[in-house]
């Protein structure tokens, strides 16, 4: 996976997480459980610093993304878009080179490939 | 007529139907937080549960960041959503001498679940099984007993009867 993308992923996972802490009701049933959720500032400065290191065009596409979609950075398996299980023309496989960044041309989420 | 003796079986609760003895590390080799959780996540991938062990582990340490995960009484339950996870799993590691976990008592952490799912929308079933666990290990001598049962079968059963 090139690595404009894994820092997009990683960023993904992260919001995902920030989003469950700040959800009151989850984080609620988890302190409950005993699991103090006391770091959350510190996840967000990591978020930013993450960020900063990421292509300003694909995490603007991102950001705008994520208010449509919980995932928006999806794998491929066999031609399918993870996303919305929609199958790929095979000229976009083809046609990849390593640097480039595809996209779904159903959905429009960030596709990643293994 | 044969008469059936064996009382219908209960349901099992989402966390045995997750206990695979696939996943399940009888002693761990390393004994520090961040070893533990690569060791771990190296045995994700090894069943391709991680598509990618670097990513799933850093979401982990991420984790830990927002809070250790290490309950105290010898019980760790890391756990995260990740892009890089293929499907919900538990995978349950012992350690006999106990690992440095950071966890709230100070105390050496001995049986560690490591919980990990994708990113789906809302997963109830993550936080149940969450929650399954605390249930399954608050008693001390169930946890002794997980700990020196000779196999994943006896361990198994062990946590279902907590759990009925
Ligand atoms: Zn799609």
């Amino acid at each position: 996976m090139n690595t404009k993308l894994q820092a997009l992923v990683a960023l993904q996972d992260l919001d995902l997480m920030i989003r469950e802490a700040k959800d009151p009701e989850q984080a609620t049933r988890e302190e409950e459980l005993g699991f103090p959720l006391s770091g959350v500032d510190k996840l967000e400065r990591t978020r930013d610093r993450l960020a900063k290191q990421i292509d300003e065009q694909l995490l603007q596409r991102y950001e705008r993304m994520s208010r449509r979609f919980t995932r928006v950075v999806v794998p491929v398996e066999g031609r399918v878009c993870l996303g919305c299980f929609m199958g790929l023309p095979t000229a976009t496989r083809r046609n990849i080179d390593p640097g480039t960044v595809e996209h779904c041309e159903n959905c429009g989420r960030i596709l990643y490939r293994l | 007529m044969p008469t059936v003796s064996a009382a219908p079986r209960r349901s099992e609760t989402h966390l045995e139907l997750h206990l695979r003895p696939s996943l399940f590390i009888p002693e761990l080799r390393t004994r520090k937080k961040s070893s533990v959780l690569e060791e771990m996540v190296a045995h994700l991938a090894e069943h391709r549960i991680a598509r990618q062990a670097q990513a799933v582990l850093e979401v982990l340490r991420q984790r830990e960041a927002l809070g250790s995960t290490g309950l105290g009484k010898g019980i760790a339950v890391p756990h995260a959503r990740s892009t890089m996870v293929t499907e919900r799993a538990v995978l349950l590691a012992r350690s006999t001498k106990g690992v440095e976990f950071d966890s709230i008592d100070g105390n050496p952490v001995h049986l560690c679940f490591l919980i990990v799912a994708p990113p789906v929308d809302r997963d109830p079933i993550y936080l149940q099984m969450l929650a399954e666990i605390v249930k399954a290990v608050r008693l001390a001598p169930v946890r002794k007993k997980i700990l020196e049962a000779a196999d994943f079968a006896s361990i198994r059963s062990l946590i279902g009867a907590q759990l009925a």
